[in-house]
């Protein structure tokens, strides 16, 4: 406190002359109204019983005279014009950046009783509430996404109210943005600062964002929230039909202990509000289980997983306790739908068995079939084609091929065919000597004494796998990049497997191959993740599809665009999303998608602020108490209070004259 | 009748109008102005309707005598007229008895008005009304051709103005009224007493105070009654002296008595003027109480009630003038 007005050595003398003149003018009698009344003996009996009162009448006069000797006081510290240290600084800029990442819901050390966050919002507030009158702060909360909890102002009762309202979100923070954000906001200001409430407990970007700010232009300051590490995390979820039993699911689950210490969890797993399954796991300090639920009926479509503590500990409100982090104890997965793979084949239609082949697939595939012309006119069957078979004969393949899973029979019939995978020779009644029988295409299937009339080989290259071999060369190849292709140097037709029995088996591992490959079904994303998703993945078919109807698990509902069958999700809460076709052939139709914290660092609770041995300065101080004036000079408030006093003192008091 | 009222009047107010502007200064300024003068003619008119039927002046006396009423017997004594024994009795019983009769007399009205210093709080109001009324009844006694005398006392000063007769002796009660001379302590004991011994006939006395003399007023009260008067006592109160909190007084003040008794520093907090209040009330109470034992007729007069309502209620109480 600095006194502004008159020093300390002005003050004395009038303090001191004032309580001497209230003193004397108290040791004078008082002069009391006179009121003259016609009946004294009435009062007189009346009067007695406050005469016996004399005592506290004399300590009441004491009192006054120390009213009166406080108020002198009071005048006297007014005309000091005493102001607080705070007012006499250079003006700040602050911005308070708050972690409210899922890590930030577990207890802290400080108050076990609260959470990280609740503790990062109490000093935030400390923090606005030590503000200047000239100082003036923005909050960032800092989540998946980044937003400004307070815009910039001085007054902390603008503050507060966006500070009580930050609420934790799934994932991590994204403290690189939110550090940007708050450079941006305060470098132009005058005494710029950064404060930093976090757990420490970051990503990798996060804590090298942070390392930055640390070191940039922007005083920056960090105040770790530490807490206990101890976390088991679900890190994955996932359901999914068997390849050769599409009507049964399996299940995965992957559970691992983030702390420091061995633990015993349960993991129950139901579907559709049924319990499907029931482990309990222990954990040794970082070590992770799988666990998986095998010949579930594929009839369940919906899978929460939900983690516990074996020893069925629970909150005071007979809730399941927590196992540290309780965003990462449950996790979701919905069963992928049964979708069709769209096959096209080219053929010339002399050749029958490929057809008669891919028919007995008919529960798994959608089968149409084009001429080669047709083909090479670029017919729409081919732009929906999942995989396309190539059984051409002697015609010649379109040029160029389709981007799409490609089955192509001796590719090289032309010497200008447009196949990407070059020749290498032509072949005369070719002896298949080599085949790759463990590779799922060639599963069941012997292919060593079949005849083949004439072929060609391939030139493969690095990443190409040589499913048949004759005599060193490639005959029957797999390329696998974007697309699958598996190409074969003969024709079925100047051989005899087609009437193998393998030949179908074959075709039926191709068909299998590439539907597993193309089984991207997205079966859960993570939180935050805003991604492109692919209606047809969600097994919702895209026809004419413009706009989808997405439904978060808390009921709330938005439309989005879809462009070319895809559209953008960026899901904040784990749980059940609901996409629904809005229009195009699909309209009314809807999928659900699982969206699940699945991020191990966001479930990891270690503080990795202590690892970057940040410099001292960089540790924020305590925050000043206080201000108790936030603006207006402090004498107007002391005269306020003088004029309080005399107004008590006179009400309580009135009507009396003391000279 | 209404026109000779009116000539009555303004002959009233004629005579008054000088005699006014010689007593300014006094308590009775304006006091008995020419609405104070029909408001007397007034109450004259509701006076003889009240009475209506009744001969002048046969307001009868406790005292037994040559009546016509029969009133009691008594042992015949040696010289008592023989024209009154009761020979019935004789005949029957032998026995010599004497009838007596209510002797019917003219029953003298003296009206005392305290004028101590008490009676002169509030500039004096509890004086003027007490002037007021006690001249409103004595302009009442007068038409009905009593003889109303009146006294205004203190312990200073004790006039009495000897009873008159007829009503245009009121012009002489006001000018008594007004030339009385006022303050003093409150004395009703001596004043009483002096009253009924100039008395020659007991008769009926109204007394107009304040009766703020703890021990005093029954003592005088009761040596009217011993005196074979028949008071009536009218309480004259000033209703913010009644209840201080009318006047919202409050701190540190010196109470001084306005009789020039001592002063008495007080702290006054709302429960001290309750509680004054509260004894007041107590204080009128007993003195009711008093009375009502002793036979004597009580009235309380507060200052707010217009006089003439105030007499007005004495007449349909009756037991005054009635």
């Amino acid at each position: 406190m600095t006194l502004g007005g008159w020093t300390l050595a002005q003050m004395w003398p009038l303090m001191a002359v004032g309580t001497a003149a209230i003193t004397a003018m108290y040791l004078l009698r008082m002069r009391r109204r006179r009121v003259v009344v016609p009946f004294a003996a009435l009062w007189e009996q009346v009067t007695r019983q406050s005469e016996s009162r004399r005592l506290w009448r004399k300590l009441r006069r004491l009192l006054s005279w120390l009213v009166q000797v406080l108020i002198l006081g009071l005048i006297c510290l007014a005309l000091g014009d005493p102001k607080p240290e705070v007012w006499l600084r250079d003006p700040m800029t602050t911005a308070v950046v708050i972690d409210r990442s899922a890590s930030m819901t577990a207890p802290s050390d400080e108050q076990p009783l609260q959470s990280r966050l609740a503790v990062a919002k109490m000093h935030a507030e400390e923090a606005v509430q030590g503000l200047g009158p000239t100082d003036n702060a923005v909050v960032i909360a800092a989540g998946e996404e980044v937003a400004v909890a307070s815009p910039m102002a001085g007054d902390p009762s603008v503050l507060v109210p966006g500070i009580k309202a930050i609420e934790a979100t799934h994932g991590e923070a994204d403290l690189s943005r939110a550090l940007a954000l708050a450079t941006h906001a305060v470098s132009e200001q005058p005494g710029p600062r950064i404060i930093v409430l976090t757990d420490g407990a970051l990503s990798t970007a996060g804590a090298e964002a942070l390392s930055q700010c640390v070191e940039g232009p922007v005083p920056c300051t960090v105040r770790t929230i530490p807490g206990p590490a101890e976390n088991v995390a679900i890190t994955a979820f996932a359901a999914r039909r068997y390849p050769y039993a599409r009507d049964k699911i399996e299940v995965l689950a992957e559970v691992e202990n983030l702390g420091d210490a061995a633990i015993l969890v349960r993991l129950d797993i139901e579907a559709d509000g049924v319990s499907v399954g029931q482990r309990e796991l222990s954990l040794p300090a970082g070590a992770s289980e799988r666990v998986s639920l095998p010949q579930l009926d594929a009839a369940r479509s919906r899978f929460i997983a939900r983690l516990s503590h074996a020893n069925g500990a629970t909150n005071d409100d007979g809730t399941p306790a927590a196992v540290g982090l309780a965003h990462d104890d449950l996790a979701y997965a919905v069963v992928p739908p049964l979708t069709p793979l769209n096959v096209v084949l080219v053929t010339d239609g002399s050749n029958l068995f490929v057809e008669a082949a891919l028919l007995t697939l008919d529960d798994h595939i959608r089968l149409s079939a084009i001429d080669p012309t047709a083909a090479r006119a670029g017919a729409a069957e081919l732009e929906e084609a999942d995989v396309v078979f190539f059984d051409v004969g002697a015609e010649k393949l379109p040029d160029p091929l389709p981007s799409k899973h490609l089955v192509i029979f001796d590719p090289w019939r032309h010497e200008d065919s447009p196949f990407f995978i070059p020749k290498r020779a032509d072949k005369v009644r070719p002896f298949l000597t080599e085949q790759d029988r463990k590779h799922p295409i060639m599963d069941h299937v012997v292919l060593k004494d079949v005849n083949i009339g004439r072929g060609t080989t391939f030139t493969t290259a690095p990443g190409d796998q040589m499913l048949v071999g004759t005599l060193g060369e490639t005959i029957g190849v797999l390329r696998e990049k974007a697309t699958v292709t598996v190409a074969f140097g003969f024709d079925p037709r100047q051989s005899d497997l087609p009437m193998r029995s393998a030949f179908p088996v074959l075709i039926d591992n191709i068909v299998r191959y590439v539907a597993q490959r193309e089984a991207g079904f997205v079966a859960s994303i993570g939180v935050g993740q805003g991604r492109e998703l692919v209606l047809a993945k969600l097994g919702l078919p895209s026809d004419g599809v413009t706009r989808v109807e997405i439904t978060a698990p808390d009921g709330a509902t938005h439309e989005a665009p879809v462009e070319r069958g895809r559209f953008r999700l960026r899901a904040l809460q784990p749980g059940f999303y609901r996409i629904a076709g809005l229009d195009g052939a699909v309209a009314g139709a809807a999928v659900e998608l699982a969206v699940n914290q699945t991020s191990v660092r966001a479930s990891d609770l270690h503080d990795r602020v202590a690892a970057l041995e940040l410099p001292p300065a960089a540790e924020a101080e305590a925050a000043p108490p206080p201000d108790p004036l936030s603006g207006g000079p402090l004498w107007t408030l002391i005269i306020l209070g003088v004029a309080g006093i005399i107004a008590l003192e006179w009400a309580t008091y009135h009507r009396r004259v003391t000279v | 009748m209404a026109k000779a009222n009116e000539s009555i009047a303004a002959g009233l107010i004629a005579r008054l109008a000088p005699k006014r502007r010689e007593a300014k200064g006094s308590v009775a300024d304006d006091l008995f102005d020419e609405a104070f003068l029909k408001q007397l003619e007034l109450l004259q008119v509701i006076a003889r309707r009240l009475f209506s039927g009744r001969q002048r002046s046969e307001r009868k006396t406790r005292k037994v005598g040559s009546g016509q009423e029969f009133a009691d017997h008594r042992e015949y004594s040696p010289g008592d007229d023989i024209r009154y024994m009761d020979w019935t009795v004789w005949v029957r019983l032998r026995h010599a008895l004497i009838r007596l009769f209510e002797e019917d007399e003219d029953l003298p009205i003296r009206i005392i008005i305290d004028t101590s210093d008490s009676m002169m709080s509030s500039d004096g109001k509890k004086l003027r009304y007490a002037m007021q009324v006690g001249a409103a009844l004595a302009y009442v006694g007068l038409a009905n051709l009593d003889r109303v005398g009146v006294t205004m006392a203190s312990r200073k000063a004790h006039t009495t103005l000897p009873a008159v007769r007829g009503k245009g002796r009121i012009f002489r009660v006001f000018e008594f009224m007004r030339g009385a001379e006022s303050g003093g302590k409150t004395d009703l004991k001596a004043t009483c007493g002096r009253v009924a011994a100039e008395s020659p006939k007991p008769g009926l006395t109204v007394v107009l105070s304040d009766f703020y003399d703890l021990d005093g007023a029954s003592e005088g009260l009761n040596m009217l009654r011993f005196r074979k008067h028949e008071p009536v006592a009218i309480q004259v109160l000033d209703p913010d002296e009644a209840d201080p909190r009318r006047l919202a007084l409050r701190g540190d003040v010196k109470l001084m008595d306005i009789e020039g008794g001592g002063d008495r520093d007080v702290t006054l907090a709302p429960a001290t003027l309750t509680a004054y209040a509260e004894a007041h009330e107590r204080f009128c109470a007993q003195l009711h109480s008093s009375c009502r034992s002793r036979g004597i007729h009580y009235i309380r007069a507060d200052t707010d009630v217009p006089f003439d309502d105030l007499v007005l209620r004495i007449f349909r109480e009756g037991g005054v003038l009635g």
